[in-house]
């Protein structure tokens, strides 16, 4: 009999294993799993007697019918105290203050709770506090990550759009459809641009795409892992769908194959993360998109006229343009057999304003006349005048900080023309001075088709040479307001080391002689003045033939062509300026960093690749999503000249779907989790077979369901859940029910809540009576920036905690990826490298330590303190009031008269310390 | 079946024992793993709940070269180098180059020498590692995945060449847990100039517990820890101690009131365990009653409040050899992994190994004070006896190429490069896995040696199958080794 129950129990033990197990390597799972059956309203549990009594909503219901299978029932309904501060933290992420906890407590109107939940979900700081958990989700981040990290100046108009998403109550198809696709559906909406920086929110290999093509492997590589983010961010966050796990062979446990997943990588093949630019207004936005076609409807005309004209040029004519343009351009200097030097010149450091002054000076070791002072720009990147100031000025004198001055060039008055490669010369006066200073008042930008690529001015010079009394001027010494010191390439030094533009004096001019005066005076004017000359030969003779061989009905066409272009290019110039997000986008660049702009945004082929080596391409395959609704088929229908956008639009369709079965379920289960601290599913990215099971099927296929056939309100589902007496009930446990479930999965009781580190930065800021309610717009920096020109040095420990700009909502902050803030990360704050779900909750030493000494901490306790002081006179009175602001209670007798011993023997700022470090001040009952 | 998952079997732990401090101070110690092994066998859950196999060893110090160190100027010898100095490179097949560093053959900048009983060539510029060469293994045929810093820089520190994934030495603080109680179990000393690629993702506990993220000290400043120390203010040691005690009383009033939530009382002991760290870890980094002969051993005999603003051997020597030292100090009061880097960013003027300009500039004093260091620690670990069960792993983001950039630089070589092992169980003298004749590729391109042998190995040696050290996360149970990995036999002692 024994042998045989020891039997029965390894077949049991070896049907679960199996169960684990069944799916193999090399076989497909189906569908039979409890997420992907569709979706049905469920039969509402019938309760009575006493359980009737206490079930305020439908949720209670659910959740009473399974505290009678397992022998449990609902804790008593927590105090008003109590419940105030929970659902403070729970909904806006601040504490009640003092006034408000007493107006509640006293409050005699039946539904005194519920309007307060109404109230919180009215006020703006609950999309401040909700916004956090989605950002989680999609591992929003400000910088890059990955090598040098560097700035992601515009991904805030994201973080920004997904807080007033959340305040307007937005239906969850259009939050969906928006972060997908809102640049398709709708185009001149504020919020369909700003939205689809979720495509970009996660981490980006900035070296994998800027500085290696795709033509290499490992650009493609980058490329290729970028999407990988993009798909498993796309189908965690909305479905619950561990889709990424099929990238180098299919799910082992779930249904999705390696076509399902390169098909939904295929999705977003047109896309790269960058800056999209997009207007504020609607109208604006209407009357650019009207402009800009009627703008390119003109260029494609005039370009067919410019082809015929072309069409029409004889050879000669032809040659002759090309000579001019070979003159004028002179774009990057080349001197044949000999190599080009790798020391460019002197680099200032980057400004973040074209108008600001920057110098650099040479000393001469003894005052003297320079005759005639030669500049040659820096040749680099393909610009032979690279960093040449578009303004500046020269002046000479004996004192090197140029308090008095004479001035020997002017030309600050308007842009200097352009040198190319040429030299520049100008002619000394008669003034003297040991110290020749160039400033530079209007600094220079890389630039892409005329436009400044970056808001990063700098000033550059490559080499300056002076002439005094017929001799080249030996230069001692050269300074400057600041520098770039990268050697050999960029430095002081390479201001004065006898390298012009990229080659040494004598090679450019032919001669084995070195650099003297007579020489560089010979080419200094021959570049300028015979350029000049010869060029406006040229043109003369180009002009005629011109005029003799070009049909004039061509060039009158071309004229009133121009003459209709030029008010549609004034009315666009015209146009408010635009806004930037960091989105998904296609990206119209050049050199390694292509993107798709110049294919016209066609999506990049997409192929299953083995083993998911990019050396591997297999089978291509079309846009798509995993085969899981009835009926729809996996691979979209989309025309075959189709634009990409409409790729993302049939992909947040299939999301959207009433019968897809797992969107309904992740998004309310996800509300679930954040209110009462473990999911239903307690894996909220997996409802695959390798994550948990529900403990309430049915009340989660009821929420989904209730959620999907109504209004999509996130706000209705959390009035449905707070005004639940399971949300309601006690969190102090009691002896039978943890015999039964000692984790509480039936929510027996309510589940105290650990404050998170944005809830404790918060709190710490409001009652110490510093916290700037400000919101929106460009995050606060917490740190300072050193050496930002290569890889950006994030120095969180120079940061001034009183700077009052830093006083905003955790939500605010700028979050650098490779150097999480340290005490934010200590308090168990998400990693904007990894998808968040469910935070982690630690308890460990360093977190005590940093709330205890970090500097944030310990200046906020002495703020407290003065805030106290201000608000009581005595220190009974004024620990009574720290008490009320931050645990939402008066002190005991006992805790009061031990506090306030301790104020006065060691100050209330020590008080306010021990205050902030209370375990009743990081957690919620 | 309801699978049970990390945190389900955390809250059971938290919850088996109603309010059990001395299971919530364990998971606060990082001591899980050894609760575990007494508790639940869990069928999915990650943490290692017995040993797979006797432990050779239980420690690791692993040395990190930021900015890719190039194995064939210090530790490859290539003689074909040599006799081909200057004539025009042939891979004999198409090579694609980070940048452009595909220019004539270069040879090694430092001549080589053999070395103890073995016979091994080393640099010239490393000649310090010769005394303990008898107690190196290499391996020269590691091969990369691509030639882009932060992709690389993640492989070889975390197993994977994205973010998002736990260091090594999280993973091993996670399975085996804790040896001391004032102290962290992974200890990271970064470059005192800057983070190297990915700064501190490097050594992030990512997806795993917190407690097993590696801890940054900075010896010699005021805070070696960060926070450990209150700021200069109104704190006073009186203030502080009176304080602390307030607040338990405070705490453990509020505790009583609530039964059945151990978390409250791990909270306690998290201010009695920084109390603790608070003086364990100045003595424990107060490197100056170390006797002469071991500073001198470390580089540590010549010190100075200034350095040259050049780059030079001497500082970087003192650099090195302190966190050397530092890292021997922790290592005997019981912290499980110390990470030490060398190399910050990789910008300019370089002090990191990315030495694209020129390798005697950079790789000779970087070199030199690696090498004196390193070879200082191995033979201290020796004389204590202590080398018998620590692990030493000196690793980089890939390799340099056998042809030059510019006159004088080397380009990235992710095809092949260089780690090398000493202690713990690892043979001494050895070599396992050439690179060809060139140190460009591995001799034997069907079986060379990837990240994931390595930490497979040093995993085998701390008496853990890589196979059984998983962490659900997002559906998939992850490994050190992804789904590599295997026991490089030859590396065995």
């Amino acid at each position: 009999m024994q042998s045989m129950t020891r039997l029965r129990r390894c077949l049991i033990w070896f049907l679960a294993f199996a169960a684990i197990h069944a799916v193999q390597a090399g076989e497909l799972a189906d569908l039979d799993w409890w997420s992907l059956k569709p979706l049905q309203r469920p039969v509402v549990p019938e309760v009575v007697g006493q359980d009737a009594a206490r079930a305020r909503t439908v949720v209670d219901r659910f959740i009473l019918a399974k505290h009678r299978e397992h022998g449990l029932a609902l804790s008593p309904q927590a105090d008003r105290r109590t419940l105030i501060r929970r659902v403070y933290f729970d909904l806006i992420g601040l504490p009640p203050s003092p006034d408000a906890v007493e107006a509640f407590v006293n409050d005699s109107a039946d539904d005194a709770y519920s309007q307060l939940v109404e109230q919180l979900l009215d006020s703006e700081q609950y999309g401040e506090r909700w916004a956090r958990h989605w950002l989680d989700v999609v591992h929003y981040g400000d910088t890059h990550g990955y090598d040098k990290d560097k700035l992601r100046p515009n991904a805030w108009p994201y973080r920004d759009y997904v807080i007033r998403a959340l305040n307007e109550d937005k239906p969850y198809h259009r939050f969906v459809r928006e972060q997908l696709a809102g640049d398709v559906l709708w185009p001149d909406m504020r919020d369909g641009i700003e939205a689809t920086g979720f495509i970009a929110a996660g981490p980006w290999d900035f070296i994998g795409h800027a500085e290696v093509p795709e033509e290499k492997y490992d650009g493609q590589v980058a490329r290729h892992l970028d999407r990988d983010d993009m798909v498993a961010t796309t189908m965690n966050a909305f479905c619950a769908l561990t889709a990424q796990c099929a990238q180098c062979h299919d799910h082992k446990r779930d249904p999705v194959t390696m076509e399902d997943y390169y098909s939904l990588q295929a999705v977003f093949s047109a896309l790269d993360r960058a800056d999209r630019a997009y207007d504020l207004d609607p109208a604006t936005a209407a009357k650019r998109r009207i402009l800009t076609k009627q703008q390119q409807s003109l260029e494609r005309r005039l370009q067919k006229n410019r082809d015929a004209i072309e069409a029409m040029k004889p050879p000669e004519l032809v040659a002759l343009e090309k000579e001019i343009a070979a003159i004028e351009s002179e774009s990057v200097m080349e001197v044949e057999g000999v190599a080009r030097s790798d020391r460019y010149g002197y680099h200032s450091e980057v400004a973040g304003k074209q108008d600001v002054e920057k110098w650099v000076q040479v000393d001469f070791g003894e005052s003297l006349v320079p005759e005639q002072v030669v500049l040659a720009a820096a040749d680099e990147y393909g610009f032979a005048d690279f960093g040449f100031p578009h303004r500046f000025r020269m002046e000479v004198s004996d004192d090197p900080e140029f308090k008095v001055s004479d001035l020997i060039a002017d030309e600050t008055a308007e842009d200097y023309p352009r040198p190319g490669a040429s030299l520049v010369s100008f002619e000394g006066s008669e003034a003297r001075g040991r110290y020749l200073r160039v400033t530079a008042t209007r600094l220079w930008s890389r630039r892409q088709k005329g436009q400044p690529e970056s808001n990063d001015w700098i000033f550059a010079l490559g080499e300056l040479a002076v002439v005094s009394s017929g001799q080249l001027v030996p230069i001692k010494s050269v300074t400057a307001l600041d520098s770039i010191e990268a050697l050999p390439r960029w430095g002081k030094a390479d201001l004065i080391d006898g390298v012009f533009g990229g080659y040494p004096l004598s090679a450019r001019i032919g001669k084995e002689a070195g650099a003297t005066a007579a020489a560089l005076i010979e080419i200094a004017s021959q570049s300028a003045e015979q350029r000049a000359e010869k060029l406006s030969a040229l043109k003369a003779k180009r002009d005629g033939l011109f005029a003799a061989s070009i049909d004039s009905d061509l060039l009158k066409a071309a004229g009133e062509m121009n003459a209709q272009l030029a008010p549609v290019k004034a009315a666009l110039a015209a146009l408010p300026a635009q806004a930037r997000v960091f989105a998904g986008t296609v990206y119209n660049g050049d050199g390694a960093f292509k993107g798709r702009g110049h294919t016209g945004g066609k999506p990049r082929p997409i192929y299953v690749l083995a083993r998911g080596d990019v050396r591997q391409p297999g089978k291509e395959v079309s846009a798509g999503a995993v085969p899981l609704i009835p009926g729809v088929s996996a691979r979209f229908a989309v025309p075959k000249d189709h634009l990409e956008g409409e790729r993302r639009v049939a992909l947040a369709d299939w999301i959207v779907h009433k019968d897809n079965p797992l969107t309904w379920r992740t998004i309310v289960n996800r509300v679930w989790m954040y209110h009462f601290g473990r999911g239903i599913v307690d894996t909220p990215n997996d409802f695959g077979r390798l994550g948990q099971l529900p403990t309430h099927p049915e009340l989660l296929d009821w929420l989904a369901v209730e959620f999907r056939d109504g209004k999509q309100s996130i706000k209705d589902l959390h009035r449905l859940l707070l005004n639940s007496a399971v949300y309601q009930q006690s969190s102090v446990g009691n002896e039978h029910a943890e015999s039964v479930d000692a984790g509480n999965q039936y929510l027996w009781r309510m589940n105290r809540r650990k404050l998170e580190a944005e809830a404790i930065r918060d709190s710490v800021l409001m009652v110490a009576g510093k916290l700037d309610m400000k919101m929106y717009g460009e995050g606060f920096q917490d740190f300072i920036i050193e050496k930002p020109e290569h890889s950006p040095h994030y120095q969180y420990h120079k940061h001034d905690p009183d700077d009052p700009l830093t006083h905003r909502r955790s939500i605010y902050r700028f979050l650098v990826r490779s150097q999480p803030q340290p005490f934010m990360d200590t308090l168990d704050c998400a990693d904007p490298s990894l998808l968040v779900d469910k935070r982690n909750e630690t308890l460990t030493a360093l977190q005590a330590l940093a709330t205890l000494n970090n500097k944030f901490m310990v200046r906020m306790a002495e703020h407290f303190a003065a805030r106290l002081q201000q608000d009581a006179s005595s220190v009974e009175a004024q620990i009574a009031r720290a008490y009320e602001l931050t645990i939402a209670r008066p002190a005991s007798p006992e805790e009061s008269a031990a506090l306030v011993q301790y104020a006065k023997e060691y100050g209330l700022p020590s008080a306010c310390r021990v205050i902030l470090n209370l375990n009743e001040f990081a957690f919620v009952d | 079946m309801n699978p049970i998952s990390n945190s389900s079997r955390r809250d059971f732990l938290w919850n088996a024992g109603g309010g059990l401090g001395g299971i919530a101070l364990a998971s606060l110690l990082g001591k899980e793993a050894l609760l575990a092994a007494n508790t639940v066998p869990s069928p999915t859950g990650g943490i290692l709940y017995a040993p797979d196999r006797p432990a050779r060893a239980k420690r690791v110090v692993q040395l990190f070269m930021g900015g890719a160190a190039s194995h064939i100027d210090l530790f490859d010898f290539k003689p074909a180098l040599i006799k081909y100095h200057g004539k025009e490179s042939d891979f004999g097949e198409h090579v694609e180059a980070f940048q452009n560093g595909l220019g004539p053959w270069m040879r090694p900048v430092w001549d080589f020498k053999a070395y103890g009983q073995c016979g091994k060539p080393l640099s010239e510029v490393v000649s310090a590692l010769g005394n303990v060469v008898d107690d190196i293994a290499f391996v020269h045929n590691v091969v990369g995945k691509t030639g882009v810093h932060s992709q690389a820089t993640y492989l070889q520190a975390t197993g994977f060449q994205l973010p998002g994934f736990p260091g090594m030495g999280a993973w091993v603080s996670y399975g085996l847990g804790s040896m001391n109680d004032n102290l962290p179990t992974f200890v990271v000393l970064p470059d005192h100039r800057g983070f190297a690629s990915n700064g501190p993702k490097n050594w992030n506990s990512a997806f795993l517990p917190a407690q097993h993220q590696g801890t940054i000290i900075r010896p010699g400043t005021s805070n070696p820890i960060a926070d450990i120390f209150p700021p200069k203010g109104y704190i006073t040691p009186d203030s502080d101690r009176d304080g602390l005690r307030l607040l338990d009383q405070l705490n453990r009033r509020h505790e009583a009131e609530r039964e059945g939530d151990s978390r409250l009382e791990a909270r306690i002991r998290s201010y009695e365990l920084a109390a603790r760290m608070q003086l364990a870890a100045p003595e424990a980094l107060d490197i100056t009653k170390e006797p002469a002969y071991i500073k001198k051993m470390y580089g540590l005999d010549n010190e100075k409040s200034q350095w040259p603003t050049e780059i030079n051997a001497p500082e970087e020597i003192n650099h090195f050899g302190r966190k050397c030292l530092t890292a021997r100090r922790l290592l005997e009061r019981g912290v499980r992994f110390v990470q030490i880097w060398s190399g910050c960013d990789n910008g300019f003027p370089r002090r990191n190994w990315d030495s694209h300009e020129d390798i005697e500039r950079d790789h000779g004093p970087l070199a030199t004070g690696m090498a004196v260091g390193s070879a200082a620690l191995i033979q201290d670990l020796k004389q204590r006896g202590m080398l018998d069960d620590t692990i030493v792993l000196w690793t980089t983001e890939f390799g340099r190429m056998p042809s030059s950039q510019g006159s004088k630089g080397r380009d990235h070589n992710p095809y092949v490069f260089t780690n090398w092992l000493s202690g713990g169980g690892i043979a001494g003298g050895v070599t396992c896995g050439e690179s060809d004749q060139w140190g460009y590729k591995p001799l034997d391109r069907s079986n060379p040696t990837q990240v994931y042998d390595i930490h497979a190995t040093i995993l085998h040696l701390l008496g853990i199958n890589h196979e059984h050290l998983t962490f659900r996360h997002n559906g998939i149970d992850r490994r050190l080794t992804d789904v590599h990995g295997h026991v490089i036999r030859g590396l065995l002692g």
